[in-house]
């Protein structure tokens, strides 16, 4: 290691200090809420900044383990807002149910120097111990409550299956060593562009790309590796459940995009036929599936699955020829960000009070009792339903345009996206009929949210209405953060 | 640089719909009273855009541009031709009406519901202007969230229902025309280097499109996709059944604006966008679109004959007077296509106030069975008056504007397809039959004992009602004398569209 690597590692560092520092303010001073928040929020903002300096700037870190490019920056700043929505939204859940603050902000911080150091991998080795890194402290977190039976059983359950999806993936990853002689991903790139020329592909690279597929699948949620999901998402604290539905999930497509874009990228005529299943099965079943729900936190789990499976279509699309594939589904994941854990918070913010479910009911007449709560849950649940302009719209017509042009069964695909998208509408309006449209059980006005969580719902809601209203200026990002692979 | 009088005119209801939310909701007469005040400025500006637009130059006036989203050619482009500056101003007077109907019947969350109309408003007129497909797309989209809220919290007893059928039917064909926009921009781009600049400009597209640019298999697919968006929003049959819930649930105003302005989206983007751009497809499929045109004018008006429910009726009767658009449409010769537009617009006048006055009497009554009423002609005898003379011009009576669109339609189709154009025209007679026949329950015979029983409630129209419904009445005997006046905005784009319908290949 030199000096220079641990330039390019800065972010990644400063991550590492700011969880450290959350324990050691907590330890000299327990108890101070406060002091907490400041050391999480004001850290992050300090890791946003050195992720900033770096913007722009490409190199590698420890021979070519370490990639800083314009889609680790991206990336990184998107786990950087994640982090931070959460540890808004998490205080007013945590403190109700006397559930520690501190050690809430440092697992999460840990979770995301995980993710960012995820989106930098150029290594498989170093992916994988990047990935455990995300869904060890997914695991934590998920089991916050741990008074709490469903917290337990879903962090259990959760558990079991990340740990045996890891065990998967490793083993593709080691099939894909063996028959390339490197855990490099441009040389496994190179070695496969090689093997290809010569006309044959070992039979034990399939292996290795089917374990590879399902490892990738199971942390993405996609069907039929979905199982954990709703469990894990139901159970576990619901600011935590936010947090899983994004950090986690683009965490696992930070490894797909550096995984099979950019190691398997010589491949991509063999593995597209499977994302296009992959796709197709997953959005389908969970947005069917999502229909039935009456639980609010439940159907957003299986929605968030339906919001896998249209992501996929942009690896399609990539893997069908188009690069702006790429640029969609980063695009998609960041407008996802803003829309998805706006609508967790707003589950959050009714849930203040212990002892509130999550049920559909919870929300009736929700617009009467607390206007602006109501209005913003409806344009979460508008902008995931994909109606423009909100940053969901052009979430999902970017990842279509780019499989229209693509073509062939890509063309399909899109249709069959549309087709989806109609159906997640009668669930996602579903609840803004529970708001709107039916009186409240009680006259109970859900008790005002601190004013952080208020910052964080307006950071979830602006950025709802930008991404919607001036798609432009992140394209701008998008695809150039979508050139990543020599 | 021009005053952009279209952006204007767009976005002042937008303004006012801000201007409501920051009012206090405790005060709704004022709400009410400013969200009135920019629908009639609205208003104003379109009819001195009217007043403006100039008849002889083809293509479209009062342009603006300005990009958007460059990477894709998106651009922010809007501009108006005869056809659609008529629906512009069919809009604003049917909004500041629908408005000021509203100020009665609306008691409960009125400034969600003002801010409801408004933003409903911008979309309306958005769809009407835009260019851009893209923007097109997303004006149609954003019609339909507060159209969802209008019924579903301001509707009647099964409201839910038919707002979610409303919904589901009409994102099902948009998200598919969505894809088929996409296609089209993208077969444009790839003929043109891989540029995206005007790939979505409706001018450009169209100009490709008339030199026979799109492929014939690219024409049929994106042309069905279209359809089945604008056929859902017609509606043609058999894509109407949300049609008679969203109508019967929806609030007085709410039926208004979604006959007056929402379902002629659908014959407007028939007209603008599925036929110019896929004439190949439109030639192909037009004698099958014909056919379910006949069918839904018959269909509607034998189904109007059976409905217990007074706005069920006029529900149904609009699918028969909107299937005498799709007929006009599809025919392909000058005079249907002006009779079309002129039906759009009478059906709008028309059966806007058919459901103005149902509403009156729904306010007294909170009810519209047709075998409750009876009598009504003695006890409200200015509603009678009114309701009779809405009733024989959405019947067509001759002098009055229903019947010169009708005619028109009549008359262009008689070369294509005597056979069909004699027996849509025959199906006046159960127009007729079904509208005389409800005014006759209605409106005279013996007050029955339910409306007895409401005594003194039973009052005639109030003022305000009267004044929603004056304008009305005012153009469609205007229009019934004087079709030219709108006619005449109407002969470029006939031309334009028949050029660009008969662009088959090459």
């Amino acid at each position: 290691m030199t000096w220079s690597d641990l330039g390019t590692i800065a972010p990644i560092v400063a991550a590492v200090l700011v969880a450290g520092a959350i324990l050691i303010v907590d330890m000299a001073m327990p108890g101070r809420r406060d002091a907490i928040l400041v050391t999480s929020l004001g850290g992050l903002v300090v890791v946003g900044i050195t992720i900033l300096v770096q913007a722009g700037r490409t190199g590698t870190a420890f021979g070519g383990a370490y990639s800083l490019d314009n889609l680790s920056v991206f990336l990184d700043i998107l786990f950087v807002i994640i982090a931070a929505l959460t540890i808004l939204f998490g205080g007013d859940y945590l403190e109700p149910r006397g559930l520690p603050l501190a050690e809430f902000a440092a697992v999460l911080m840990f979770a995301v120097t995980g993710g960012m150091l995820v989106s930098a991998s150029t290594d498989l080795l170093l992916l994988f111990v990047a990935l455990e890194l995300i869904v060890l402290p997914g695991y934590m977190l998920a089991a916050f409550a741990r008074n709490d039976g469903y917290s337990t059983e879903g962090a259990i359950k959760y558990f079991l299956l990340g740990s045996f999806s890891s065990a998967i993936l490793l083993f593709g990853l080691a099939y894909v060593w063996g028959m390339t002689g490197t855990t490099r991903v441009d040389g496994v790139a190179a070695a496969l562009t090689s093997q290809l020329a010569h006309g044959t592909i070992a039979p034990g690279l399939a292996m290795g790309l089917a374990f590879m597929t399902t490892g990738v699948a199971f942390k993405m949620a996609a069907v039929p590796f979905h199982y954990w999901t709703p469990d894990a998402y139901q159970g576990s604290p619901t600011p935590v459940t936010g947090y899983l539905s994004v950090g986690p999930k683009i965490g696992a497509f930070a490894i797909a995009l550096r995984l099979f874009v950019g190691a398997l990228g010589p491949l991509k005529a063999d593995w597209l036929p499977i994302v296009i299943l992959l796709a197709a099965a997953t959005m389908t079943l969970g947005n069917l599936v999502a229909i039935t729900q009456d639980n609010v936190k439940r159907m957003l789990a299986y929605s968030s699955i339906a919001h896998t499976g249209y992501i996929l279509v942009g690896l399609a699309a990539y893997a069908g020829g188009q690069q702006s594939g790429l640029s969609a589904i980063l695009f998609y994941g960041a407008a996802y960000t803003f829309m998805n854990m706006g609508a967790f918070a707003v589950v959050t913010a009714l849930q203040r009070r212990p002892g509130v479910t999550s049920q559909i009911t919870t929300f009736a007449g929700l617009g009467r009792r607390d206007p602006w709560l109501g209005a913003l849950m409806t344009l979460f649940l508008l902008s995931l339903t994909g109606i423009p302009p909100l940053a969901g719209f052009w979430a999902k017509a970017y990842v279509i345009l780019a499989a229209i042009q693509a073509g062939g069964w890509l063309t399909a695909l899109a249709v069959l996206a549309m087709l989806n998208a109609a159906a997640a509408a009668f669930y996602y309006l579903r609840v803004v009929v529970y708001m709107y449209m039916r009186e409240p059980a009680d006259d109970n006005v859900p008790s005002r949210p601190s004013r952080l969580f208020r910052v964080g719902l307006a950071i979830a809601g602006v950025g709802t209405l930008i991404f919607g209203l001036f798609p432009a200026i992140v394209t701008a990002a998008t695809n150039a953060a979508s050139v990543f692979h020599t | 640089m021009h005053l952009p009088i279209v952006s204007l005119i767009t976005f002042t209801p937008l303004v006012g719909a801000l201007v409501v939310a920051v009012l206090p909701s405790r005060y709704p007469d004022a709400i009410r009273r400013t969200a009135l005040a920019f629908a009639l400025l609205a208003w104003v500006m379109s009819l001195g855009l009217l007043a403006a637009y100039a008849f002889g130059p083809a293509g479209f006036q009062f342009g603006e541009t300005a990009d958007w989203i460059p990477t894709f050619g998106i651009q922010y482009n809007v501009g108006v031709d005869g056809l659609s500056v008529l629906m512009l101003v069919l809009t604003t007077t049917l909004s500041w009406i629908s408005i000021l109907a509203s100020f009665g019947p609306i008691k409960d969350r009125v400034k969600g519901y003002m801010i409801s109309f408004l933003v409903l408003e911008v979309g309306m007129i958005g769809v009407f202007v835009a260019l851009d497909l893209f923007l097109f797309y997303i004006y149609w989209e954003i019609v339909l969230v507060p159209m969802y809220l209008i019924i579903g919290i301001w509707g009647g007893s099964n409201r839910i229902y038919a707002t979610m059928k409303f919904v589901l039917y009409t994102l099902v064909g948009s998200l598919l025309m969505l894809v088929a926009i996409l296609a089209t921009a993208f077969a444009f781009q790839s003929s043109h280097g891989g540029s995206w600049t005007g790939a979505f400009d409706f001018i450009q597209l169209q100009r490709y499109a008339a030199g026979g640019g799109f492929a014939d298999n690219l024409q049929i697919l994106a042309f069905l996709a279209l359809f089945l968006a604008f056929a859902i929003k017609v509606p043609m049959f058999p894509f109407h059944t949300w049609l008679p819930d969203a109508h019967t649930e929806a609030p007085t105003a709410g039926s208004v604006i979604l006959a007056g302005v929402l379902l002629k989206l659908g014959a407007y983007g028939l007209i603008r966008f599925a036929v110019p751009l896929y004439p190949y497809a439109a030639h192909t499929f037009a004698w099958p679109i014909i056919g379910l045109s006949v069918v839904a004018i018959v269909y509607g008006a034998i189904v109007s004959i059976v409905q217990p429910d007074l706005k069920r009726l006029v529900a149904y009767s609009s699918v028969s007077h909107m299937g005498f658009v799709t007929l006009g449409i599809f025919v392909f010769s000058a005079t249907a296509y002006q009779g079309a537009v002129l039906q759009m617009i009478n059906h709008g006048l028309i059966t806007g106030g058919l459901f103005l006055l149902v509403g009156v009497v729904y306010e007294r009554t909170h009810d519209r069975t047709i075998a409750k009423m009876g009598g009504l002609a003695s006890k409200m005898p200015i509603w009678a008056t009114v309701f009779g003379f809405f009733i024989l011009a959405s019947a067509g009576l001759p002098g009055l504007s229903g019947f010169v669109g009708e005619f028109l339609v009549f008359v262009g189709s008689f070369g294509v397809a005597p056979i069909i154009s004699v027996s849509s025209i025959i199906v006046m007679v159960l127009a007729a039959t079904y509208l005389l026949w409800m005014f006759q329950r209605v409106a005279f015979g013996t007050v029955t004992d339910f409306l007895t029983g409401l005594g003194g409630h039973l009052t005639d129209m109030t003022r305000v009602e009267a004044v929603t419904l004056v304008p009305l009445a005012f153009m469609i005997v205007v229009l019934g004398l004087f079709p030219s006046l709108v006619l005449d905005f109407l002969r470029t784009p006939a031309q334009a569209f028949l050029a660009a319908a008969a662009a088959v290949h090459g």
